[in-house]
This record gives structure tokens, sequence and C-alpha cells, in this order.
């Protein structure tokens, strides 16, 4: 095992091979707040990547309710009940994680510490994880049984991990991660389907293709990323939840990047289960009205605050300017600015790829059309 | 005629004689014998087996490279080997309570291999699938595949009967009356297919045929050389490998085999497996 830098830890830790960073690495942020489960990003990826025979299972991109969602079942608890209880030291300036992470938690004779779903744990995506919890019968009120009056949704894609386990768990060196973009991917020509990334994986997104007998996974639609367009699932986002793009290290944050500013400098979007050790690059805006008791533990120890920040959102306009890039382009805008109250995404180039109001511009029309002599209902 | 019984001598001095439960006796050869038959059969279930004494090969646990099998399965697998005109037959019986031959997530399926130093030499290549500039071939089969050649159609309700399929986009009323439409279509959504890396049904035979310069490293052959039968009964699997003989294998020049068993239920699967070292092959 190599010593690498995980800066999402705030130290060093054990890995299977030698810290080596792509050029530029993908990564994404998600807006939980503004997710409305309709699955359209799902059904993108579906239609476009795993339409085949042996991939009917499969989702590379999911949307799940937390906290009684999963795809696959338990894919978060199973892991965090193996890893056990585990701490960060916050009393510096920058948390440090004092736990062990997949990597180092290996038992003997394993490359990480992992878990293989069963077919069956794959079969119910989102069966039942809305339903109220109990019977309710006719005249009754609704009382909440499970005492907790939230729940989130929660859209999940492969992380193309800093440190991937997929990539490390795999005997035959089959999985690569591009140096040009950092992409991790699996090599269709080479993998024998031992099934190794699946179970290594702390996300379950690696899928065994029985038809095909090897393992696929999310390719980040790398042919739309290599011409400047954002992937399936985000330009398809209904709810303009995401923004993908190319993240640096803390260190080498920009300002005029867009991600960077998001993780980097404001601190507002999270990496999720970052305590595995992958340092996963889709990077979550956390919900706010969920107790950071539960969230704490899925995006970290910078919760609280990434939640305060958001609230602030309405009079930084800076902050509330960048989340209004979220779903106005297709194009990858890899530099962004705000001059008053206009919000520019721009190209590598500098060329302006779109441009937004900071708000929207309200119109009220009145009720009575006078052309077409109706009253009409205004709906918002 | 004369032949087999001076190879039946020769056997018996050497070899340890038990009593069967069949009430056959069992020869057994501290080496692999491969005896000169009068025919090759791919067939497990062939009389022509019945001449062949049996070496015991005993399993240990793969534990060189990780992922390591920590806890041995299969304990032993029964072996037996006959030569005819360039053909080498080896067969390979091994016990197994469940027949796993119907892949998917968290469902590996069993599978055997027979591995001969590519080049015969006094200093054999390392016997976890050697090391580099001394390559070993492998000869890999698997119940999967098995089952496809033995007709088993290919699709998921040939696995699950009841599964459901909304769609697949190149089953679309347009493709129906171009089939090289509707292939490419198909192919698009079979990266590993499309790429000629053949891990599942259809399939033509329930072998591969494979070299390898240590672990990690294990590549198609060339061409595909090696065919045979693969059978379950409830005691097991029963696999015939016939292969071409190693280049310059003779009475006066023997060579090595090791072989290899993984089996699903215990969720074995590329270095997880049950193996042996090598063992002495010698021409009878
Ligand atoms: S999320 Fe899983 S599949 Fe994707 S790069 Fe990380 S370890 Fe690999
Ligand atoms: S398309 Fe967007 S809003 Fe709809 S479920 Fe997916 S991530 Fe959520």
């Amino acid at each position: 095992m190599a010593r690498v830098n995980n800066w999402q830890l705030g130290r060093e830790m054990s890995y299977w091979y030698p810290e080596a960073r792509p050029q530029k690495q993908f990564a994404a942020v998600f807006d939980t707040n503004k997710c409305i489960a309709c699955q359209t990003c799902t059904l993108a990826c579906k239609t476009t990547w795993t339409s085949g025979k042996g991939q009917e299972y499969m989702l590379w991109n999911n949307v799940e309710t937390k906290p009684y969602g999963f795809y696959p079942l338990a894919w978060d608890l199973n892991l965090l009940d193996m890893l056990g209880g585990q701490n960060w030291d916050e009393s510096g300036e920058l948390p440090v994680y004092t736990g062990s992470t997949i990597f180092e938690s290996a038992p003997a004779g394993e490359r990480v510490l992992g878990w293989r779903p069963a077919e069956e744990d794959y079969a119910y995506a989102n069966v039942g994880e809305d339903d109220c919890a109990g019977q309710v019968d006719g005249g009754t009120s609704l009382e909440n049984s499970h005492d907790m009056a939230w729940f989130y949704y929660m859209a999940r894609i492969c992380n193309h991990c800093t440190y991937p386990a997929c990539l490390a768990s795999c005997p035959r060196g089959s999985i690569y991660k591009r140096p040009e973009d950092g992409i991790v991917l699996v090599d269709q020509g080479r993998c024998r389907g031992y099934q190794e990334c699946v179970r290594g994986c702390p996300y379950k997104k690696v899928f065994y293709n029985a038809m095909t007998g090897t393992s696929e996974k999310c390719i980040a639609c790398f042919p739309k990323m290599e011409l400047g367009i954002q992937p399936q699932c985000f330009v398809n986002c209904i709810g303009k939840i995401r923004m993908a793009g190319y993240l640096n290290t803390p260190e080498n944050a920009r300002e005029d990047n867009p991600l960077d500013y998001l993780i980097h400098i404001k601190k507002v979007a999270l990496p999720l289960f970052p305590q595995f050790g992958l340092e996963p690059n889709v990077y979550y805006i956390p919900p706010v009205h969920v107790p950071t008791s539960f969230t704490g533990q899925m995006f970290g120890p910078g919760v609280a605050k990434a939640i305060e920040t958001y609230r602030s959102a309405a009079t930084d306009a800076d902050l509330a300017g960048l989340l209004g890039l979220f779903g106005s382009s297709e194009r990858v805008m890899t530099r962004w600015r705000r001059i008053g109250e206009t919000i520019t995404g721009l190209d590598d180039d500098g060329n302006v790829l779109v441009s937004v109001p900071l708000r929207e511009p309200v119109h009220i029309r009145p009720a009575f059309d006078p052309v077409q002599q109706v009253t009409r209902m205004n709906c918002t | 005629m004369k032949h087999q019984v001076l190879i039946k001598m020769l056997t018996a001095a050497i070899a340890l004689v038990l009593s069967a439960n069949c009430g056959h006796t069992v020869v057994t050869t501290p080496e692999v014998h491969a005896i000169a038959a009068d025919r090759i059969t791919l067939d497990p279930d062939d009389a022509i087996w019945e001449n062949a004494p049996t070496h015991i090969a005993k399993l240990i646990p793969q534990d060189l490279v990780e992922p390591r099998q920590m806890e041995p399965t299969t304990a032993e697998v029964r072996v037996k080997a006959i030569m005819k005109d360039g053909q080498i037959a080896f067969r390979m019986e091994w016990s197994d309570d469940s027949q796993n031959d119907a892949p998917g997530p968290r469902k590996p399926v069993d599978a055997a291999a027979v591995q001969l130093p590519a080049v015969i030499q006094a200093n054999a290549p390392a016997p976890q699938m050697g090391e580099q500039g001394m390559t070993v071939e492998i000869a890999y089969w698997r119940a999967d595949w098995q089952a496809s050649v033995n007709g088993r159609p290919d699709g998921i309700q040939a696995l699950h009967p009841n599964a459901s399929v909304d769609h697949h986009p190149y089953e679309a009323k347009p493709l129906e009356n171009n089939e090289e439409a509707r292939r490419r279509a198909e192919l698009r959504y079979a990266p590993a297919k499309a790429l000629g890396n053949v891990r599942s049904g259809p399939r033509e035979a329930a072998f591969e045929d494979l070299i390898a310069e240590g672990p990690g490293t294990l590549t198609p052959a060339p061409a595909r050389h090696t065919s045979g039968i693969g059978k379950w009964s409830d005691t097991g699997w029963v696999v015939v490998f016939v292969r071409p003989i190693p280049n310059g294998f003779s009475a006066t020049r023997p060579t090595q085999v090791a072989f290899a068993v993984w089996e699903g239920t215990h969720g074995e699967a590329g270095s997880r497996k049950m193996r042996t070292g090598w063992i002495n092959l010698l021409a009878k």
C-alpha cells in the first residue's frame, strides 16, 4: 500500500497505488434541496446507456428517498455497519478524520473492506420507500410512526473517485482512471467479470452484467464531456439541481471555477461519505431541513456550516447567482463571473456560454384577457 | 494391447490400489499419468477412462495475491489423462453439492482450469500463473458457458423466468427486417461483446484458452484449441478438457500440470480459488 493525500480527510491515508492525480478531475455538484425525484435523470441514463441485455436491473443513475430508500438495498448501512463507529478531530482549523477508511480496514487477504449485494438487493429500487409506515384507517389522521418529519431525495451516480475502490479491487487492473479527466472506466475488453469491483465500491456503482459477463459502470458520458457538453443526467434534470465540471485540489482552487467556488471556497457542497476514503468527486449541497446528526454521517463534519452558507444565499449575490447557473446550459461551464445582476457561464477560452439574471423577472398577467375575451387562472 | 498391459504393470508398480464404493478398484498414482489410448474422447462418462489411473490432486487456497482465498473449500480433484494422435485429454472430477451455472450479481459460477508450462523445461515457471518470460497455458471451463453450449437461451428470462422487460431498443419494429442494423444496435448496449470479449452466451464452446506470465496477466491465447464437456451429477462436476499434447512431451520428456477449481457457492472467481502446485505429468 502507498501513502497518498486525501484532502477530504485532512490527512494522508493508505491506498493500493501511489497518488497520481489526473490533469483535471471530472466533478459535479448536486443540490439535494432542489431534487423532486422525478427520475428524469435515471431515465435519461437508462435509455442512453443501459438498455441492453443483462442491463435491465442497472441504474447507473438512481434517485432514492433517504432515509429509507436504497439502491441496492442497504448499500450505505451495510458498509457503515462493517466499518463501525469512527471519529473526526474537529479541534483544528480543518477537520481531520481520525477513523479508518475502507482501505485501512481491509481484512487480511482483501484489498478493501467491501461486500457484494445479492441480486434481489437491486430488485426493488424505490419500491415502498415513500410509503407511509403504517395502515391508515378511514376517518383517522396520519400519525408519523417513525418520529421523523423529514426525508430527502438523493440522486446518485458514480463519483469518479480520486482513489477508486473499484480500481483498487480489480486484481487484473481492468479498471483505469483517465489521466486527461479523471473519469473512471472499466476496460470492457479486459474485464473478466470477477465482480471484485462490485464488492469494493462502497457506493455500489459498478454492476455485473450476466449477459456480457463483465462489470459495467457510469462513464460520465465521456463522449459528451469530451465535446464540452454535460452528461445526460445533468442536461435532462428537471429540477436543475446539477452542475458538471472539473475540480482542482483545495490549494489550487480558483474563484472563477464554479465547482472550486462551491466546494473549496464556499464549502457549501460536500462529498458523500468522505470517511470511506475514496475522495469522491460528486459533491452534495446537504438538505437544509434534515437533522445534521443524520447528514453529518453522510456528508462529513462540514454539514452545519454548509447549510448555514446555503441559507445565506438570499443575501449573497455570488452564491445565489452561481446556483442560478445550474441547468442553464448544456455546455460545461468551467468559468463563471457575476457582473451586477448578470451571471455568466464561460468555457476555458473565455467564450460566453450563457448569461442568467440574478433574479428571474416577475411577470404578472391580468386575469382577464381582452383579446380572447377569457378569464384565466394564473398558476406559478 | 501388449502396450496397455505393460502400462498397467508399470502403473501397478507405483500405484496405491484402493477399493472404491462401486466395487471397481481405483488405481491412484502420485503423478498424473497420461495413458496412450485407442481414441480420444470429450465425454466424461466414456468407458475409456476406466483404463486410466487416478491422481488425487490436493487443492490449496490461492494465497499469493489479494484478494486471497482465505478459507479452504474444495479439498481435492480426481484427475485422469489419456493421449492419442497429438491430443491429450484431462478428466477432472470434484465433489460439489450445488450446481452454480446461472451467473448474476453475487452469483459466481463453478469453474475449473488446467495449466501447463508453454515450454517444457527443467525449471518450471512459477506454479501460480507463471512468471515474466515463462509463460503458462491455461484451459478454462465455466459452468454457465456449458449451460449456454447445452442450449440455454441467451437472455434474462433464461436466468429469471418471471423477469419482464419493457423494451430492448434493438428489438424495435423498424429493425425487425434488417438483421445487420439490429445486430449493430444490440452491440451498442454490449460493449464487451462489441470488443470481442466473449465472456458469456451464446457460445460455441464452454472453454477458453489463455496464457499468463504471472498473476493479473491472464490474456486470451491467439487461438482456441481446447474442447470438451462438463457434466453435473448430484455428487459434483466431471469435466473433460481436450487440447494438443504439449510440444515435445514424451515418455522421456515429462512436464508439469496444475489444476484449479472455483466453487460458485463460496463466491469464488478470479484469484479467489482452490489450486494445486505443479504436479508431474508423465507420458505412459
Ligand atoms: S463511485 Fe464506485 S465505481 Fe465510481 S469510481 Fe468510486 S469506487 Fe469506482
Ligand atoms: S432529474 Fe433532477 S430533479 Fe429529477 S430526480 Fe433527477 S436529479 Fe432529481
